[in-house]
């Protein structure tokens, strides 16, 4: 089954049909034009689904296979749905309004009772659409929560909408009976519409901030350029990729796998929306490349290291679908307070009923209406869900995945910032820290070769020398050849052998080596010229960013298992005091409790493979991003960009988004306030009340909009 | 006012047929991918008419309509 | 060379070519018989003592002449010639829109024949007699099944949005004159209407007011965006606003009717939803003036170049103006100044002649260069002075109708200190004479457009016959 796009003509199909079925190896193929679907039968092994894709790409379609065109369609059928109801509610209440506005300008007496109860008759034919199909959303609610024998949000919605029509009913057909005089079905017809309008406007919130979902799905790739290994290419669909495949990725094609550049390849990728770095990044031979990312320069070929739900693109997509739907500890609490909110207001809206039954009948009914409507806990269940998806959305922007809601409120408020050393603070490259010339010949002499060896390889320390010497003139080496683990050998013009590599592969002896992890060195022809000295290299912006979170007051901590004296150096190096070498697991667990039995919030920045027990105890964890980490971490909120400044910018996001939780928390309140004895009093009337509450729910809404913009 | 016994039922009945109509508009994916519409009418080209018109030579040289 | 590319489908336009012409001649009828009658109001001399020629038979005239026979035309063309390039196919009985188009002519001769002899059933917009009615019901459901029917058989799944207006239109016309035109014959061309007293004024006027909002307005806002963007070769402003905008206008208008009957025996009530819906329809109205004009955003500088973006644009400010003034008009208060004076003709000529005169000029200049085979006008300065007559002739028309109509309201309502009127009607008649000769004479330029417009035509029509069709020519050439 496939899902073809760019269906926008029913006499497509034909075509399609025909394309399909001149593809060898069909069977049989069918296009439904209306639901954009190809069901397509075809002998195994005798066509493909690239090949079938390929066909109707010719067409000028676009095609895929059809689950993963199941959730856009979801997402459009509800979309559909939502905008259904709000078109009836809107375009009954304007019909309604048409009809209820007589009765209001009139002049008692001025309209004969039959057309006025002409005009009330056609007010309830159009309210009923309303009540039964646009206010099902609530009935459907209220009857969940009254069999699981709880009060939630919907219930006094529905009760004010049945009791609003019930009670308008009764005074159509009978008029002057128990139900009164007085008819409000342009109220009801209103605030369901408000109310469905509230929803919509967060329906749409939502799928925006969710949009980097969107964006991710669209990146999926229809089809693929496997290379064979007699280097021949063919086609293949990108499910039927194996790790150690080797595919061609065009020039503006998204890599289609995880997996590493070929050597001798090089071009730029485009990872903006798997780790929010915007500039293009350039990618040589060896290096890792996303599934997702785009190729931008020039064709490479790949090889496939992780393929379909363990690519890194796969699990992002699954994070932000479990963080948008789980409901965090703020929004559970505000869950907690409107529950008995709800019972409050029912009780209160049952006696307004009572007294005012008793100062006068007429407006009792009515007065219980407005009370039930307009204290409705929207403004408040609202409040803090609103501002929790926006800020994520901000977040997932700039590249900074949260996975847990709640933990953005801990971000926060978090004054002790702990970090990892290696690949939270440091990069995973070396940096050349140190050469020593050894060679009496002349300081530098060996320079050129030592360039040119490290040109010729991938390993780490090799890199970090070409990184260091970016305009060192080459020298001229023949049968350059890199021995794994041992080193790179190369022979001048005069038939010297220059090495470059571990202590043993260069010559030297025991006893002057250093530690091998960090240490290179350089002999021509067995005699030892220079030895290279490499460290960690530190992020270039973590200076700055312990600086900033020292400056606002917040501790910072290096906690680390590496016993050497790296630790300190870095420490040292970016001006944090405490530093805790060699610390055991445990031992990183004991201070992050003891912070917190100090009453601080600790926040733990690290890479997660080691520290689990630790991140499970921070109040907030943050992982840098890195493949392998965020497989195996659960980490609340990830640096997919792997910029530590962002956690910068997600505190400050996280502040804001505080600030504006607790506006709207304290503007959810002020209303209820303010509104409750208005409608006890009976200054509020149905249509008033149903306003008052749309237009909270959306005040709420808009504020925490403002996250959004940076 | 007796004549509102004719235009008020009349516009119940107009106001669900319309509702009707939207309906079908709706199902009918009329709403979805909205953006794109607005730019296809400049994409097709406009033909000029089979039927009637003696394209002579003097018309000729002016060339059949390109699309605007 | 051929004549068509193999590729697309081919269109039937042979009706389109017919009203486009059409529309033009039936301009300068329609206009004409507009000036004399103005002439007549400076002038009564005019009227002649001949019964065919006076005044009270010719407005009736001209209102269906300029309405039905100039914009029912223009309608006509532009639908027809936009739902098959909007949805990519041929029409739908192409014979049957020919039928339209000869039916549609017939009853404006029937028009142009009868109401001077003084046939008329005395609605307004609705004069004529029951026979033509019934034609023009006939010819009407044509219409609808050719423009369904095409829609219907359409390749593109989305329906643009220029279509839903003009459906709108069709269905809602449909009702309107069939509720409305309904009668009691008695005589071949007498009839009775089947309501009576304040009942058929407001069906009258839920009828004259839908007339305006769905012939008038809907209609010509379907032409406006679908050739505005072709001609400015943009896209529309925002699309997703034109669709709002369209379901905006159906919520709203079906209520604005009873504005015209302020003051008069229908109830207050009935008079104050006619105010309060007239108000409301400010904002739709409006959001489809922005869209429209916006459209040209980033591209102003076209406006400089282009004479037909000029009409098409301008029409618009004054689409915007009319949707505001109309609104205002039909405050109670206002009201009862403006009421059957002359602001109420300023108000409906600002409407007609800037909005739906220039919109309809705009895009038959755009129409008749391609029903015959050309790319553009035969001079396109001659569009440009068509643009600028009729642009200075709406000014002096509706000033002058402004300050006569406020001058009037003021003059009837003028009370001496002993509570005595303080002019006689024969006075505030006097004054507005002078009025009445700019307003001739804004009118006068408007209709001297017209008459470029037509040797434009002409001259766009006839270039191809001018030149010898001999293949011998061609290969010479060649």
């Amino acid at each position: 089954m496939l899902a073809v796009d760019g269906m926008y003509c029913a006499a497509c199909a034909p075509a399609i049909e025909a394309a399909l079925r001149a593809v060898p190896g069909v069977v049989d193929a069918e296009v439904d034009g209306a639901l954009q679907r190809a069901r397509v039968r075809w002998t195994e092994g005798r066509t493909q689904v690239a090949d079938l894709v390929r066909a109707i790409q010719a067409l000028g379609y676009r095609a895929q296979p059809a689950r993963a065109a199941g959730a856009r369609d979801e997402q459009r059928a509800e979309a559909r749905r939502a905008l259904w109801r709000l078109f009836v509610a809107g375009f009954c209440m304007m019909q309604v309004m048409m009809y209820a506005t007589p009765a209001y300008v009139a002049a008692p007496g001025e309209i004969t009772a039959d057309i006025e109860a002409l005009l009330r008759w056609a007010s309830w034919l159009l309210t009923i659409p309303v009540v039964l199909f646009c206010a099902r959303p609530w009935f459907a609610g209220a009857w969940r929560d009254m069999r699981a024998r709880r009060i939630g949000m919907d219930v006094p919605v529905a009760l004010g909408i049945a009791v609003t029509f019930v009670a308008s009913s009764g005074a159509t057909f009978a008029p002057g009976g128990v139900f009164g005089h007085e008819v409000y079905f342009d109220s009801l017809t209103m605030f369901v519409f408000f109310l469905l309008g509230g929803r919509w406007l967060e329906l749409r919130a939502r799928r925006a901030t969710l949009g980097a979902l969107d964006a991710l799905t669209q990146r999926t790739v229809d089809a693929v350029e496997r290379v064979r290994d007699d280097g021949t290419i063919e086609s293949a669909a990108p499910q039927d990729l194996r790790v150690g495949d080797r595919v061609r990725v065009r020039a503006g094609q998204a890599f289609p796998a995880d997996g590493r550049l070929g050597a001798g390849d090089a071009t730029q990728v485009d990872e903006a929306l798997l780790t929010g770095e915007s500039l293009p990044l350039p990618r040589a031979g060896g290096d890792a490349v996303l599934a997702g990312s785009v190729n931008l320069t020039s064709p490479v070929v790949v090889h496939v290291e992780r393929v379909g739900d363990d690519t890194r693109y796969a699990q992002i997509v699954a994070l932000i679908e479990r963080a948008a739907f789980e409901r965090p500890a703020l929004a559970r609490a505000a869950d907690r307070v409107a529950r008995p909110f709800l019972w409050a207001v029912l009780v209160l809206a049952a006696g307004a009923a009572a007294v005012w039954s008793l100062i006068d009948p007429s407006r009792s009914l009515w007065v219980a209406v407005s009370v039930l409507i307009v204290t409705c806990p929207c403004a408040l269940s609202l409040a803090t869900p609103s501002a929790l998806l926006a800020a994520a959305g901000a977040l997932a922007r700039r590249g900074v995945l949260v996975q847990r809601l709640a933990a953005l409120e801990n971000l926060a408020q978090a004054d002790v910032f702990a970090f990892d050393k290696t690949g939270t603070l440091t990069e995973d490259r070396l940096e050349l820290s140190d050469v020593r010339w050894f060679d009496t010949r002349g300081e530098g002499t060996g320079r050129g070769e030592a360039a040119a060896l490290a040109a010729a390889s991938l390993h780490p320390a090799a890199r970090a020398v070409a990184q260091a010497w970016p305009g060192a003139v080459l020298a001229t080496l023949q049968r350059v050849g890199e021995r794994a683990g041992h080193g790179i050998e190369g022979f001048d013009a005069l038939g010297r052998c220059w090495r470059l590599g571990s202590a043993g592969f260069a010559g030297v002896h025991e006893g002057s080596a250093g530690n091998a992890h960090t240490t290179s060195w350089l002999s021509c022809d067995g005699t030892v010229l220079a030895r290279f000295a490499f460290e960690e290299a530190v992020r270039a912006d973590a200076r700055s960013t312990i600086a900033a979170l020292q400056a606002d007051g917040a501790r910072t901590l290096l906690l680390s298992g590496d016993r050497s004296n790296a630790a300190q150096r870095v420490g040292a190096a970016l001006g944090i005091a405490a530093v805790h070498a060699g610390a055991s697991p445990e031992h990183k667990l004991a201070l992050v409790t003891a912070q917190q039995a100090q009453g601080h919030r600790v926040a733990m920045i690290g890479d997660g493979i080691n520290d689990a027990p630790v991140l499970a105890r921070a109040d907030v964890s943050v992982a840098m991003g890195q493949g392998t980490a965020l497989a195996r971490s659960h980490a609340d909120l990830t640096l997919q960009s792997g910029r530590l400044s962002d956690l910068l910018a997600a505190r400050a996001l996280a502040q804001r988004m505080l600030r504006i939780v607790r506006q709207n928390l304290a503007w959810a309140a002020l209303y209820n306030a303010a509104c409750v004895p208005l409608a006890l009093a009976g200054a509020l009337p149905p249509w008033a009340a149903g306003l008052g509450m749309a237009a909270s729910s959306l005040a709420v809404m808009l504020n925490a909009q403002r996250l959004r913009r940076d | 006012m007796d004549i509102l016994f004719l235009l008020v039922p009349m516009s119940v009945v107009l106001a669900l047929l319309v509702i009707g109509v939207f309906a079908w508009a709706l199902n009918g994916g009329q709403f979805d991918d909205i953006e794109r519409e607005g730019v296809r009418i400049l994409l097709d080209a406009d033909q000029s008419p089979r039927s009637g018109v003696d394209v002579h030579q003097g018309s000729a040289q002016h060339g059949l309509e390109q699309s605007a | 060379m051929t004549s068509s590319i193999a590729s697309s489908p081919p269109y039937d336009d042979d009706a389109v070519r017919g009203f486009t012409v059409m529309s033009v001649v039936w301009g300068i009828v329609g206009m004409a018989v507009g000036l004399f009658i103005a002439a007549q109001l400076a002038w009564p001399q005019l009227n002649f003592g001949i019964p065919w020629l006076s005044y009270g038979r010719l407005r009736p005239l001209h209102t269906n002449a300029v309405i039905f026979a100039f914009g029912g035309s223009a309608l006509f063309a532009t639908s027809y010639y936009v739902v098959q390039r909007t949805c990519q196919v041929a029409l739908f009985l192409p014979k049957l829109a020919n039928f339209t188009f000869w039916g549609w002519q017939a009853v404006i001769v029937a028009a142009a024949i009868s109401l001077p002899l003084g046939y008329t059933q005395g609605k307004e917009y609705a004069e004529l007699e029951w026979p033509i009615d019934l034609l023009i019901a006939v010819v009407w459901v044509s219409y609808a099944i050719v423009f369904f029917g095409t829609i219907g058989k359409r390749k593109v799944r989305h329906i643009y949005v220029a279509n839903w207006f003009f459906g709108a239109f069709i269905l809602t016309v449909a009702l309107l004159h069939i509720v409305n035109s309904a009668a009691i014959p008695a005589g071949w061309m007498k009839s009775y209407s089947a309501y009576a007293g304040v009942q058929d004024a407001m069906v009258q006027w839920w009828y004259g007011h839908n007339a305006v909002g769905f012939f008038l307005t809907a209609g010509f806002l379907g032409m406006m965006y679908y050739f505005i963007p072709k001609q400015a070769e943009r896209p529309v402003y925002s699309y997703r606003l034109s669709i709002v905008h369209f379901w905006a206008l159906i919520f709203t208008y079906m209520w604005a009717g009873p504005h015209h009957l302020h003051y008069t025996a229908l109830p207050d009530w009935a008079q104050s939803i006619g105010m309060l819906f007239s108000l409301i329809l400010l904002a739709p109205s409006w959001g489809g003036m922005i869209n429209g004009i916006m459209t040209l955003s980033g591209a102003w500088h076209k406006l400089r170049d282009d004479p037909i973006l000029k009409f098409l644009i301008v029409s618009l400010s004054f689409y915007g103006m009319s949707t505001f003034e109309g609104p205002m008009m039909s405050i109670k208060t206002v009201n009862a100044l403006s009421h059957y004076t002359d602001w109420t003709v300023g108000h409906v000529h600002s409407g007609a002649l800037g909005w739906v005169g220039l919109v309809s000029m705009g895009c038959l200049y755009f129409l008749i260069p391609r029903m015959f085979g050309r790319k553009q006008m035969h001079s396109v300065p001659a569009i440009n002075l068509h643009f600028w007559i009729a642009t200075i002739g709406i000014v002096l028309y509706i000033a002058a109708m402004w300050i006569a109509g406020v001058m009037q309201g003021l003059m009837w309502r003028a009370v001496n200190a002993d509570g005595t009127l303080a002019y006689s009607f024969v006075e505030s008649v006097k004054a507005t004479y002078p009025f009445y000769v700019i307003r001739f004479m804004g009118g006068l330029l408007y209709l001297a457009g017209m008459f470029v417009m037509a040797w434009n035509t002409w001259m766009t029509a006839t270039a191809g016959r001018r030149v010898p069709a001999s293949p011998l020519a061609a290969t010479a050439a060649a």
